[in-house]
């Protein structure tokens, strides 16, 4: 064992270091204040453009990045490599789709978008085709992360609601496809909370109720999450950049922990239908999943959820993009357009619950169907939510960080 | 004088000098491996604490020219400590009572564990220390997991409570109870606190416990006065194996109560690593907790090398 060759410390030398080593901290913040003289560009970004349905973006098409020529045959004995959120896709699509062109099919997932882009830039990777929000198109198509879609390999876009052939956020639908369709509302287990939810005058007050306490839960996402807050207050410009609005979030938030103690997840799919989670801000392809997942005796009628009817809430849709990296752009434009296939996207719908925009599938005969059970028949999308629904957006830099800042101080728990 | 002193006085110091190079030779891999896998990686994470955050995708990018670093984001936490805006400073005061919770009960429960089977339990030794590694065989998510399957409304843990039904037990477990997660910290621990424990109280020299109980001391007095001394490295060690990793969990909380109610300084780095543009605050918060946890460590590192004069 080793010897020491000079006395240790004493307690008293012990506590004047550490008492040093604390007050030093202030010191070599400011030193380090003083020091930082290089490169300050980090905060202000260049500017990109952030789409907006006032402001349609239409993105550019690089020289070095043009769509893939008309008519090419299938890459031969490929992988076609997916990523996308787990069960975010349903095995028998995926399967019909390798049955049709003799192809292999492998899937990779992710926990959030954020996460994905960055393992996509990373490229140890080559995903050939990605399942983002819209609310990334502006990150994927200025980071040259997009290939551009040849429209002749997608002829089942026909398929789809037209407002997806001219979305907002990528006007000619020069890198997008939609895949699904959801809104965010509120989803609860009427067995735990037996009360009307959706009768009340203002349903999102009920995440406050104290009633609920341990019974609750928000969605782990911050924009969606702070959005449903300030829809709360009445405030329906859900990208807000005011200060004001921002920190009456923030109070809102503590007052939410204080008053009905919610967790914070994403597994509402599997939680609602069990009970644990008894009331809940909730993403409709969610509640129509949770019909999955009922424990043995119980049935979808324990379930419910409420969405404006009016369509004046939170409406989004994901995408189904071609990674630049891809080695398979063909195959890739080829499965773009068997998930648009009517008979496909109803395979889809029934294992994952996420609506696709298909023109033929009437949200009115999705109950007669039996894709969606009555009472939860108000997860349903419809189109003309899309006229009148507020739409989650890509922020600014500087105001991303302020928004990120009050769920920071939400997900810590304040005192 | 004290016997472990006349042991001191006893043992002459061994020579530094050998004359060999053969020392320094046995260090080389050690000191590789620190720089590689200790100081390297906390020099990136310095580079990113001070660095920049890409324009475009709001990830962090490093600046490894110290003269160039931007102190904002470490400063943004370290301001957001105390005071109106200290919304991390709950954060942090949670974790270390959680903490020093778990890690009390953990030696609570674990000290007589390890004193049994090290010292009393004879031939069944080799058996009982098989059942405390067992736990190790089976992963942290699992047996987490299967917590959050006891502890649910309806789970086993309310149904024994309720006594077959005789009484109306609701308690919701898994909403962010601070009791939930330190005792989830305890069951997930417990068994890196007993090992080390056992080891050292194994090692005790029988000789000198017979000496004490030989100059007249009682069973309490021997243990109180021979073993629990003679322990105190092993205590401490035990404690920081324990505690320190504790500090940066996240998962326990996660798990066993997703409410930000019980977040502890883990979570927030967690959390922080996933936002775009705010990795750096996760890396201002990792140095944070480094600066903790170096204080006990130099105590420990006083603390056994006092124990090396002695014996």
């Amino acid at each position: 064992m080793a010897v020491p060759n000079r006395p240790s410390p004493s307690r008293r030398q012990f506590l004047l270091r550490a008492a040093l080593l604390a007050g030093g901290t202030p010191a070599l913040m400011a030193f380090l204040d003083a020091c930082a003289t290089g490169d300050q560009t980090s905060s202000s970004a260049p500017s990109m453009k952030v789409a907006s349905p006032d402001k349609p973006v239409t993105w550019d098409i690089a020289k070095d990045n043009a769509p893939i020529a008309d008519g090419l045959a299938p890459e031969k004995a490929a992988t076609l490599q997916l990523y996308t959120y787990a069960d975010y896709v349903s095995p028998d699509a995926i399967k019909s789709f390798q049955e049709k062109y003799g192809t292999t099919v492998q899937v990779s997932t992710f926990n959030d978008t954020d996460e994905a882009i960055t393992k996509i830039r990373a490229g140890s990777v080559d995903y050939d085709v990605f399942f983002p929000s819209y609310d990334q198109i502006g990150k994927l198509v200025n980071g040259s992360l997009l290939r551009p879609l040849n429209h002749s390999y997608v002829p089942n876009i026909k398929n789809v609601w037209p407002v997806f052939t001219n979305p907002f956020y990528d006007q000619q639908w020069r890198y997008t496809t939609p895949y699904t369709v959801y809104t965010t509302g509120i989803g609860w287990n009427n067995t735990v909370v037996p009360a009307d939810i959706g009768a009340l005058a203002n349903p999102y007050e009920s995440l406050w109720d104290p009633a609920y306490k341990n019974k609750t839960a928000v969605i782990d996402d911050w924009h969606t999450a702070m959005s449903m807050v300030l829809l709360k207050l009445g405030i329906t410009d859900v990208n807000t950049s005011s200060a004001a609005d921002l920190k009456s979030v923030g109070e809102q938030l503590t007052a939410l922990v204080a008053a009905t103690s919610p967790k914070v997840t994403i597994t509402m799919y599997t939680d609602v239908p069990t009970g644990q989670i008894g009331l809940t801000q909730m993403w409709s392809g969610d509640i129509i999943n949770a019909q999955n997942y009922l424990p043995e005796g119980a049935t979808a009628e324990v379930l419910r959820y409420w969405f404006p009817t009016d369509g004046r809430g939170l409406v989004d849709n994901d995408l189904m993009v071609i990674l630049r990296g891809g080695k398979n752009p063909v195959l890739s434009h080829l499965f773009i357009n068997h998930m648009l296939e009517t008979e496909s996207a109803k395979q889809n719908f029934k294992q994952i619950g996420y609506q696709p925009p298909q023109v033929s599938m009437s949200p009115d005969s999705l109950v007669s169907d039996g894709f969606v059970a009555e009472n939860i028949k108000t997860a349903i999308v419809r189109p003309e939510y899309y006229d009148v629904g507020y739409r989650i957006l890509e922020l600014e830099p500087d105001n991303d960080a302020a928004w990120h800042n009050v769920w920071r101080a939400f997900k810590a728990g304040g005192s | 004088m004290t016997l472990t002193e006349v042991a001191a006085q006893a043992k002459p110091q061994s020579k530094r000098a050998r004359g060999s190079a053969l020392g320094p030779a046995l260090a080389v891999p050690g000191i590789i491996w620190l720089l590689l896998f200790f100081l390297a990686p906390l020099y990136v994470v310095l580079a990113i604490v001070f660095g920049r955050t890409d324009p475009i995708f709001r990830t962090a990018v490093p600046v490894w020219n110290p003269l160039q670093w931007n102190p904002s984001q470490f400063n943004y936490v370290l301001s957001r400590i105390v005071g109106d805006n200290g919304i991390f400073g709950p954060a942090l005061l949670r974790t270390a009572i959680y903490v020093l919770l778990a890690g009390l009960l953990c030696l609570l429960l674990a000290f007589p564990v390890a004193y049994y089977t090290a010292r009393l339990s004879g031939r069944w030794k080799g058996l009982l220390l098989a059942a405390l590694i067992a736990p190790f065989w089976i992963s942290y998510m699992m047996r987490m997991l299967a917590w959050v399957n006891l502890l649910q409304d309806d789970g086993l843990v309310n149904r024994l409570f309720s006594l077959g039904g005789v009484f109306d037990v609701r308690t919701h477990w898994l909403t962010g109870q601070p009791v939930v997660v330190v005792l989830g910290l305890v069951y997930g621990y417990v068994a890196y606190m007993i090992l080390p424990l056992y080891a050292g109280l194994d090692r005790l020299p029988q000789s000198t416990l017979e000496a004490a109980r030989d100059l007249g001391a009682s069973r309490f007095a021997s243990f109180w006065r021979v073993t629990l001394p003679m322990c105190r490295p092993t205590i401490v060690a035990a404690v920081l194996l324990t505690c320190l990793p504790m500090l940066g969990d996240y998962f326990t909380s996660d798990m066993l109560s997703a409410s930000p109610k019980t977040a502890m300084v883990g979570n927030l780095i967690n959390d922080s690593v996933q936002s775009p543009g705010q990795t750096g605050q996760a890396g201002a918060l990792v140095m944070l907790v480094l600066l903790v946890a170096v204080v006990p460590m130099f105590y420990y590192v006083r603390v056994t090398t006092r124990g090396d004069v002695a014996s």
